[in-house]
């Protein structure tokens, strides 16, 4: 979910209208985004739409608010010039990195405002919708400083050398993958290959080695730039196009002139057969039945609402006897089926004047049916005075294992965030105990009880993890004993209906005092935690406890 | 009533704790050791009876204060090895009556403070001089003299009463207040006294009077809200569904349409397990029906992500990072026709437990299946949710984005006292996850981040309250009535 920073001055500039704090929530709506914090002028704005990256900008949201409130309809046409800059792309990179499409913007006001927004919407697009630069990495340069033709090849690593942006001296590329900031984060892109990819112009200067780092030469846009170059690479042709037109969108809606690059490329098995001139602001087309309309919205719209309907959300309708057509910009990568546009017809008609209707279904309602046992549980244990307690699944080896004297294998997570939560519980007498341990202050006796989920390896169960409902009781004072916990076991699978069997058995946690239960053929303990076990945990009282689960 | 009765009402009240200290009293005036071996009674017992007693105007408590002085740490290290500044003169005396700052704290073992208290002492005192950072005997030092201190320690070491107010100064001995309490016995006292001992009086309680408090026995706070919300998911006709915790990312991710390279499946944004590492897909039917959505759409309209689904990517078990999980498992596994489906499920996400984020919590989840199903039934359905379940009085519907609903809404609630909460997601299921799965008519799921209301039912700020570690809270919280 991208975070915009959005200045409030720009926003109204670039929509034409001002807003109140309620009008500017409501318009925000329309493009599924939350007014995160405000700082003055200072908007921070969460936008909800992960695969909307025309939306990732101040020009993007005011581009589709100004549709959704009737001052534009259907699709923004840009114009396209042409400025005979030609861009060679060389084979060597079909395996590497193999795309390029590039424009240049003529004209550009750079001021403040300006260029936030578009290192902000170049760094969304990036990360986001270019999945962290693998699919989609941008490059802009002051173009005024380049000579063109521009060329697109792979280098090996002895073959060149250039100084990366804030860098002094040139570097091979295996240095900037391994010493610049930018190159230990993205230089795994690249790792590898034979050959890295590099954008360089008639004069043999580096614009830059894609998706990693541009030069110090041309790399950096100031307020004195005018003419502005723009390169996207990537795997495929869709993705860095709509990244391109994205871009180009944004900085023609403050004023810039677009002009298109002819992108030459060397034959190769996936590369076009001709040139391509980029960006070509494609359109796409979907179709549907009129009768879907009011199938999944439930609202009965003539022809002439639902083309309003559309056309403020950018798109370009046509509606005949039985079917709607629909023409969208190709940057909508989130269309995929009729729902979607479905969903754009909702937002524009406004869903809090959707009257909510009543679902009329004759269903009986039903819980688990463990669930009973489990109460009951609970209840029995109420019933003997025990306070119930809730423990995390979450623990760590060391009170599930070391301190309880178990060296076993647990269920365990790969990315924790801490060791303290490092695997899932297998018991919950150890979260008791060190429950207890936690209340040495409280007033004792203590006594309480759990019930709650446990998971065990086990190659036979499904996924290879046996997840059972255990329940716990552990009582605590200076003078607790085996009997103490004995009837609270009998009381409680009285109650149940649970036939209950002991057998004398060791467990390195226990004293001498403790036993094997079997309750419905399923295994737990009794019995008294030993000293060693207590001191792991601090305590100096006695703990009877039991476990066994109850599914 | 009892204060009415006069002089035998108060007798009445006495409790026989109180009685057997009155009668141990006396008429002279007694210690509270004293009292105890004439009444057999421990002595905090007996505290605590003529404390109530005193209180009644039965017996008096007379308290001398007085106050005596004790070593404290560091006087009885100065009464063991000599004082700092004994010290200080012997060994300046041992490195020949001349020596630097340096020299003379090391070789004397002295620790800052004490060095340099010393060193002012024995310059007062004129023993020493100190010339260019040199310090110097001056031959002044008589030895009578410099044990006048020492001797001190010792006398208050045994108790005696001195004055020492330079070493009290000085951190080497401190005061202690004692308060010494006697009883006597008053006059309603021993009228008291006259009528228990000849006569049977029975005893009669203070009803207004505090009494000790019992522990009940009782369910987690936590679990008896989650009861409710149970109850009344069946009460609405919905089914429960399991939610186990460990699932392959088949179903957290892959049947809900989330492409296999989408940021939300970034590592950081969910847990993954170390072990075991991958777990079982269902029917290569279904398997194949949802590789097809991804890459194609399937046989729904759609055109798909358009990329390679991989199936052991699929496999990856995971803690379910949210509910919806468990309707993806539901649908897989079939559907009747109409049907409400809800599940309470535990979720995990890599956060740190602070005060607005737990390591994992319940959603409230689930959907509708039937034939005739729209946008409009889904907000009767919020609506419906936002009176029944969070007893909201005014509910607004946001445009939303979730990958497995289009469209998607948000419910925002009005609480009469919480005010607007975002209060549930939800939307109509893709249709590229309903037809490939074989699914006909419609289906609209919700899912709502219940912890917040629990922390309203439960009154607390504190997330982490409704996971407590303690013992005290529990024992203190109240009834959840939702």
């Amino acid at each position: 979910m991208p975070t915009l920073d959005v200045s409030k001055k720009d926003f109204e500039k670039l929509v034409g209208k001002k807003f109140d704090e309620q009008g500017l929530e409501e318009v925000l709506e329309y493009v599924k985004c939350e007014i995160d914090s405000v700082d003055g002028n200072n908007l921070k704005v969460d936008c909800k739409e992960t695969n909307r990256p025309d939306l990732w900008s101040t020009e993007g949201l005011a581009r589709e608010i100004r549709a959704r409130i009737g001052k534009e309809k259907g699709i923004r046409k840009y114009v396209v010039g042409e400025s005979s800059v030609n861009v060679f792309v060389d084979s060597n990179l079909e395996k590497v990195r193999p795309f390029i499409a590039c424009a240049v913007l003529k004209g550009v006001k750079v001021d403040g405002d300006f260029v936030v927004q578009m290192v902000q919407l170049q760094e969304k697009i990036c990360e986001t919708f270019g999945r962290k630069r693998k699919e989609a990495a941008i490059g802009l340069y002051d173009f005024d400083v380049m000579k063109p033709p521009v060329y697109y090849k792979g280098f090996k690593d002895n073959e060149i050398e250039f100084v990366p942006l804030e860098w002094k001296v040139p570097m091979r590329p295996s240095e900037i993958i391994s010493q610049h900031e930018k190159g230990k984060i993205y230089g795994w892109l690249v790792q590898g290959s034979a050959v890295y990819p590099i954008v360089m112009d008639a004069n043999k200067m580096v614009a830059s080695m894609p998706p990693i780092i541009n030069s110090n030469a041309t790399g950096k846009v100031t307020e004195k730039t005018k003419n502005l170059f723009v390169e996207v690479t990537g795997f495929s042709l869709e993705t860095i196009e709509t990244a391109l037109e994205v871009m180009c969108m944004a900085l023609a809606d403050r004023g810039g002139k677009i002009y298109s690059c002819k992108i030459n490329y060397s034959k190769g098995k996936i590369y076009p057969k001709t040139f391509l001139k980029t960006p070509r602001f494609l359109t796409k087309k979907i179709s549907f039945e009129k009768a879907l309309v009011e199938k999944k919205t439930g609202l009965k719209l003539n022809d002439a609402k639902v083309k309003e309907l559309l056309e403020r959300a950018r798109y370009n309708v046509k509606i005949d006897a039985k079917k709607i057509v629909v023409e969208y910009s190709s940057c909508r990568t989130d269309i995929l089926h009729p729902v979607d546009v479905i969903e754009d017809l909702l937002i524009s008609y406004g869903f809090n004047k959707i009257v909510p209707r009543q679902i009329k279904m004759s269903v009986i309602g039903s819980q688990l049916k463990e669930i009973s046992l489990f109460d009951s549980a609970r209840d029995a244990c109420v019933g003997i005075g025990l306070q119930e307690v809730l423990t995390y699944n979450l623990t760590s080896k060391e009170i599930q294992g070391k301190n309880f004297h178990i060296d076993e294998q647990f269920v365990e997570i790969a990315n924790p965030v801490s060791l303290n939560y490092g695997i899932l519980r297998k018991r919950l007498a150890p979260q008791l105990v060190n429950f207890l341990a936690k209340n040495k202050s409280e007033l004792y006796p203590q006594r309480i009880f759990e019930v709650g989920t446990c998971l065990e390896l086990d190659k036979d169960a499904p996924n290879g993890v046996k997840q059972t409902t255990n329940l716990c009781v552990a009582l605590s004072s200076s003078k607790v004993n085996f009997t103490d916990i004995k009837s609270a076991l009998v009381s409680i699978c009285n109650y149940l209906n649970l036939k209950v069997e002991l057998r004398r058995k060791e467990f390195p946690f226990m004293g001498e005092n403790c036993a094997e239960i079997i309750v419905n053929g399923k295994k737990g303990f009794i019995g008294e935690i030993n000293k060693k076990t207590l001191e792991n945990f601090g305590i100096k009282n006695q703990v009877a406890l039991l476990e066994f689960p109850l599914n | 009533m009892a204060g009415k009765t006069g002089d035998l009402g108060r007798i009445r009240e006495l409790s026989d704790i109180e009685r057997k200290a009155i009668l141990g009293i006396g008429d002279s005036e007694k210690s509270f050791e004293e009292i105890a071996s004439e009444a057999a009674l421990s002595i905090d017992s007996v505290r605590r009876a003529c404390a109530w007693l005193a209180e009644k105007g039965f017996a008096k408590i007379s308290e001398t204060r007085s106050e005596k002085l004790f070593l404290t740490a560091a006087g009885k290290t100065a009464l063991e090895k000599g004082m700092p500044e004994n010290i200080f003169l012997e060994v300046l005396t041992k490195l020949g009556g001349k020596a630097g700052f340096k020299d003379l704290m090391e070789e004397s073992k002295l620790d800052v403070q004490e060095f340099n208290a010393a060193l002012g002492i024995n310059k007062k005192k004129a023993f020493i001089t100190i010339v260019n950072g040199v310090i110097e005997e001056t031959g002044v030092a008589k030895s009578q003299e410099t044990f006048e201190e020492q001797n001190l320690l010792e006398s208050i070491s045994e108790g005696k009463k001195v004055e020492a107010l330079e070493l009290f100064k000085r951190g080497l001995v401190e005061k202690k207040e004692f308060i010494e309490r006697k009883i006597s016995i008053t006059n309603s006292g021993k009228a008291a006294r006259e009528i228990l001992s000849t006569q049977k009086v029975s005893r009669e309680f203070d009803v207004e009077a505090p009494v000790p408090e019992l522990f009940l026995g009782k369910k987690a706070p936590y679990v008896q809200f989650l009861n409710q919300i149970r109850q009344k998911l069946v009460a609405l006709g919905f089914k429960e569904m399991n939610a186990p915790l460990i699932v392959p990312e088949f179903y957290n991710f892959d049947v809900l349409f989330q492409p296999q390279n989408h940021p939300a499946r970034a590592w950081t944004d969910t847990y993954h397990l170390k072990q075991p590492r991958f777990g079982v897909l269902p029917s290569a039917e279904k398997v194949k029906a949802v590789k097809a959505a991804h890459e194609n759409g399937g046989v729904s309209a759609s055109t798909g992500w358009r990329y390679n689904w991989n199936e052991e990517i699929a496999k990856r078990l995971m803690p379910a990072a949210h509910g919806t999980a468990h309707s993806a498992r539901q649908l897989v596994e079939g559907v009747e026709m109409p049907r409400k489906y809800f599940a309470i499920a535990r979720c995990f996400r890599p956060d740190v437990l602070d005060a607005t984020h737990l390591i994992e919590f319940n959603q409230l989840e689930g959907f509708i299946v039937g034939d005739d199903l729209n946008f409009g039934h889904l907000l009767g359905m919020l609506e419906e949710f936002a009176v029944e379940i969070a007893g909201a009085k005014k509910v607004k519907f946001i445009p939303d984005y979730y990958p497995f609903t289009e469209p998607s809404v948000q419910l925002s609630a009005k609480h009469p006292e919480m005010g607007w909460v975002e209060f549930a997601g939800a939307g109509m299921f893709r249709p590229e996850m309903l037809k490939n799965l074989g699914i006909k008519g419609e289906a609209i799921a919700w899912g709502i981040g219940i912890d917040r209301l629990a922390m309203f039912k439960l009154g607390t700020r504190d997330i982490r309250d409704l996971f407590s570690e303690n013992l005290g809270y529990l024992r203190k919280a109240k009834a959840v009535m939702l």
